[in-house]
């Protein structure tokens, strides 16, 4: 893909390319992996796709239900029924004709995960458990791609964006606790809008290389309260990160 | 002396908040870790993810000082 734009993509552009610090052709270059399409992946995949991505692979084995669609608004009441990354790649073909887009139907494994994730710039998180981001977050290390993580539930969502070794991983922050078997995710259908929004914008501003705001830092955001916290993040000396 | 816990979500249940919707004022004494002291108050530490206080992560082995706020995450994992 050349990084030159057509006077169709500066149109559709125009409004963020004048945008001081802002790299168009970058992020025409750019390949981003989004492991899930649910509530996050929805709204981080809309913006990315929006913005204008040159790639964007969607990996994700599920099929859209009624109960999706408080949150998930890449899909519609048409939707139910079919695979998400076929109705995400409909839906966001037609928003961007100008992007490829890339589908995998099927979940992330140890099996596939490495070849999957080969090549790409960054990988955006819209995962629904513990053991998936376990998993992606140790092959995001070995292979030294950055990880945009995010997750929600309740009133609350977490956001970072991991590159080890400069920073810390997932698993140096969460390497404590249990969960509170809590299935399926409980939310406002808005929150995973908010943070996968978020995700994408940290995303583009990593991928411009502007303000890499979110390495090195952990965003708690409080919908209830309206706070959002950055908290700093250090590397857990215990950490398999480390030996990686 | 005295430190302050808060936790949202899931958690808030456990903590039994006293001071506003989210906080809980503990008397303590010195020395002792967040765990320990999230023990002695009949809390699961197994169901803290991670904590933090004056803008950093805390280790549950972090032993808070008189006047802390320390706020407490519960593991969350939803998409
Ligand atoms: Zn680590």
């Amino acid at each position: 893909m050349t990084a030159e734009l057509s006077s169709k993509e500066e149109d559709r552009y125009f409004r963020q390319l004048f945008v001081k610090e802002w790299n168009q052709e970058k992020l025409k270059q750019a390949k981003v992996f989004v492991a899930g399409v649910g509530g996050l992946g929805s709204a981080s995949t809309y913006y990315l796709a929006a913005a204008g991505i040159g790639t964007i692979h969607i990996c994700d084995g599920d099929i859209v239900e009624r109960v999706d669609l408080n949150r998930q608004i890449l899909y519609s009441e048409k939707s139910i029924g079919k695979p998400k990354v076929e109705e995400a790649y409909r839906r966001l073909s037609m928003l961007n004709p100008e992007i490829k887009i890339d589908i995998t139907n099927g979940y992330l494994t140890k099996k596939n995960v490495s070849t999957l994730i080969d090549g790409y710039d960054i990988i955006v998180d819209g995962l629904d458990n513990v053991e998936t981001r376990l998993l992606l977050n140790t092959l995001s290390i070995e292979k030294g791609i950055p990880y945009a993580y995010g997750t929600v539930q309740g009133w609350e969502g977490f956001l970072s964006l991991f590159n080890p070794p400069a920073t810390a991983c997932f698993s140096c922050v969460m390497d404590e606790g249990l969960e509170e078997k809590i299935t399926p995710t409980l939310v406002p259908g808005v929150l995973p809008g908010i943070i996968g929004a978020i995700q994408a914008s940290e995303v583009i501003k990593y991928l411009m290389d502007v303000e890499r705001t979110s390495l090195g830092k952990l965003m708690v955001y409080d919908s209830r309260r309206l706070a959002f916290d950055v908290i700093t993040i250090e590397k857990n000396p215990n950490c398999s990160c480390n030996k990686l | 002396m005295t430190i302050f816990l808060k936790a949202g979500s899931e958690l808030r249940e456990r903590l039994q908040p006293d001071v506003d919707y989210y906080t809980r004022k503990v008397e303590t004494e010195e020395g002792k870790s967040i765990r320990t002291i999230l023990e002695e108050l009949g809390i699961n530490p197994a169901f803290v993810a991670f904590a933090y206080s004056d803008g950093s992560i805390k280790r549950l082995d972090y032993v808070p000082k008189d006047g802390d706020t320390i706020t407490l995450q519960p593991p969350v994992s939803g998409g």
